[in-house]
């Protein structure tokens, strides 16, 4: 009986030796099977994954692709809108103005002729009337073919007697204070920048000026009178929208910057040029530090047609370096024809080297050259008709130098500061102006040619404005002009004449109030006020004019002039401006 | 001697050759600002550049004042164009960070 339990018990075993390992197989095969369906799922999942990347780099890319494309990302749009009014004091001296002279004795004249068509002139006598008419009319003809100095002696001393006769018609304007209590005036400025592609851009702003109530400057130019200076006679190319005129938007600036070429720091720019509003003006205007575009606002304040190329030089004992050549075209003449066209094409070139540009301090050198200068630019209905260039003058070189920066925490604000430098240099030619009396480069008086010789001025602009954390920002500049200094920036915003020209000192005072308002439509954004004082006490007759010898303010006493000589000249102003 | 002097010049050529000033280097590139953040304290940043030629990023250290005063103020911003020398031994400290643009 032990012995079968035993048997049994031996074939249980082995039964159940048989079938374990039968099912640990059994749970293998499954495992195996969930195994491989697993694999499969997360292979499966896999797929989804990049499948699902692959997507989302397509989605990616176009996303990218649509934001490259989309408006925001490739143009910015811009601008300003600028509400000033200035109330303005002059004190004039006692002058002959010419074209009232000429007006006096063509109407007189005129008038003993129809009076007495047949009879001996009242004032040219024993000549008839008809002679002394016709007399004038042969000597204004006469003037205009006048081109050079030895030319202008010549036709003087055989016309001694009609130059002596005008005396008698002279248009003398005694000494007077012109004011303006308050001149309104309005500009509005759209700023369009766009990336046209790699390493190449277009830049344009479009501006309007004009004063409230009125199409033309005539506030400015002195209406119906000689006009004070030569830059404010009337609007001419350079100063388009620069000086309130009309309500047309004009094109102030559109040109195409391609940069880091040859994979440099160098950069080629053509078009009407960023050649106004230059440093240090950023800190009374109260824009931005000023980039490499434009050039000293003391020697050219411009609107120029013309193009740059320069090059930024890594030393990094000169932080910011960078070299740059500028020309322009100041006036272009035409088609040549010898017995038609004389006159040349007016030029412009500079070469800028600024060898330290950070925006704590800005070191700059300059040196220009004005090429085949005109008597008078293209301007219509002024005081003197419709003006053209009529001859060309000679050259002129400036050079210049400079340094502007800023001071942090100085007591509780940043002091900005700037000091300018210049020189004027010019190289008459033989020629004189017919339209202004025979005047040439800086030489002669009306109808008192001088032999052409070259003429040095010196001018010097300093300045400072201190910054509070209350956003209030306040500044003083002066500058000095000499007797020959002469500039090229009629194209400033000072509305007697360009201060910066002035053969005298100025000075000004102005203080900004930003408005401590969130930026909407863009992060340089700002509202603010400025509120401004201006003195010019005239040395020299002349200020932005190169036509013509400069005569010392207190030797001023009654001769011939095309200008109304300004001794002493105040304007007190306020704007409005908004950036955005 | 003279083989005293070669050991010499062979020694100041290596020193010169493996110094620390040699090997650190000055790398330049333009790209595109993708990104910047400034560190809590305020006196440093870093910008993240997408360069132009190929389009591989770098993230550069800013620690100068005038940059970052730049930042705070938002005159140079994301998608500024940037032409940056940084030194790639020192974490990629910024030498020069300043926007292309040239006129």
């Amino acid at each position: 009986m032990k012995q079968q339990q035993m048997k049994r018990a031996l074939l249980a075993v082995l039964v159940s030796g048989m079938f374990l390992p039968l099912g640990a197989q059994a749970a293998e095969a499954d495992l195996l099977k969930k195994l491989e369906a697993l694999t499969k799922e997360v292979e499966a999942l896999k797929a989804q994954v990049q499948a699902q990347q692959q997507t989302t780099k397509q989605v990616a890319d176009k996303v990218e692709m649509a934001e490259s494309k989309s408006i925001g990302k490739w143009l910015t749009v811009g601008g300003d809108y600028q509400f000033r009014v200035d109330s303005m004091r002059g004190e004039t001296k006692t002058y002959t103005d010419v074209v009232g002279t000429f007006a006096n004795a063509q109407n007189a004249l005129q008038a003993d002729f129809f009076g007495n068509p047949v009879g001996v002139s009242t004032y040219f006598g024993p000549m008839t009337t008809s002679q002394a008419l016709t007399g004038l009319m042969a000597f204004a003809q006469g003037m205009t073919a006048v081109q050079t100095y030895s030319q202008a002696q010549t036709f003087l001393g055989a016309n001694a007697a009609m130059v002596g006769g005008l005396v008698g018609f002279a248009s003398t304007v005694p000494t007077y204070k012109p004011k303006n209590d308050t001149m309104y005036s309005h500009r509005f400025g759209l700023d369009l920048s766009a990336k046209a592609a790699q390493d190449v851009s277009v830049s344009a702003r479009l501006m309007m000026y004009k004063t409230f109530g009125d199409q033309t400057m005539d506030a400015l130019s002195n209406g119906s009178n000689a006009p004070f200076s030569a830059d404010r006679v009337g609007v001419f190319d350079g100063t388009l929208s620069h000086v309130p005129s009309d309500s047309y938007l004009n094109v102030d600036r559109a040109y195409a910057t391609w940069n880091n070429l040859f994979d440099e720091d160098m950069w080629f720019s053509v078009g009407r040029r960023p050649s106004t509003n230059g440093a240090p003006t950023n800190l009374k205007y109260n824009t931005e530090w000023p980039g490499r575009g434009g050039t000293p606002a003391l020697l050219v304040d411009y609107a120029f047609d013309g193009m740059t190329l320069g090059y930024g030089f890594d030393i990094d004992a000169l932080p910011g370096a960078y070299a740059k050549v500028c020309y322009g075209r100041g006036f272009e003449s035409g088609f040549r024809a010898p017995l038609m066209n004389s006159i040349q094409d007016t030029d412009m070139l500079g070469v800028a080297f600024v060898p330290i540009d950070t925006d704590r301090m800005r070191v700059w050198l300059q040196w220009n050259r004005g090429i085949n200068i005109f008597d008078a630019p293209k301007m219509t209905n002024t005081y003197f008709g419709n003006t053209a260039p009529s001859i060309n003058l000679g050259d002129i070189d400036w050079f210049g130098a400079g340094i502007m920066g800023k001071i942090k925490n100085v007591g509780s604000g940043d002091l900005n500061y700037f000091a300018d430098f210049g020189w004027s240099v010019t190289h008459p030619n033989q020629n004189v102006s017919a339209n202004f009396g025979f005047q040439g480069l800086l030489t002669g008086a009306f109808f008192q040619p001088e032999a052409p010789s070259d003429k040095t001025g010196g001018a010097v602009l300093l300045g400072v404005r201190y910054d509070l954390p209350s956003k209030t920002k306040i500044g003083f500049e002066y500058n000095y002009g000499s007797k020959n200094w002469i500039t090229f920036a009629p194209a400033s915003a000072d509305m007697w004449t360009s201060k910066v020209g002035t053969r005298g000192n100025v000075y000004e005072a102005y203080v900004i109030q930003e408005l401590d308002a969130k930026p909407i439509s863009s992060f340089a954004s700002k509202t603010f006020f400025r509120l401004g004082f201006q003195y010019y006490d005239f040395k020299y007759t002349g200020s932005n004019n190169w036509v013509g010898a400069p005569v010392k303010i207190s030797d001023v006493n009654g001769q011939m002039m095309t200008m109304t000589p300004l001794s002493k000249a105040y304007d007190l102003y306020g704007t409005v401006e908004v950036k955005f | 001697m003279l083989k005293k002097f070669t050991v010499a010049a062979a020694l100041a050529v290596s020193v010169i050759a493996f110094s620390p000033i040699a090997s650190a280097a000055d790398v330049k590139m333009v790209g595109a600002i993708t990104d910047i953040k400034m560190a809590p304290d305020g006196k440093s940043a870093t910008a993240t550049l997408k360069n132009v030629k190929g389009g591989a990023e770098v993230t550069i250290l800013i620690k100068d004042d005038v940059t970052l005063d730049k930042f705070k103020d938002k005159r140079i911003v994301k998608g500024d164009e940037i032409r940056v020398k940084y030194d790639d031994a020192a974490g990629n400290l910024s030498s020069s960070f300043k926007k292309t643009a040239g006129c």
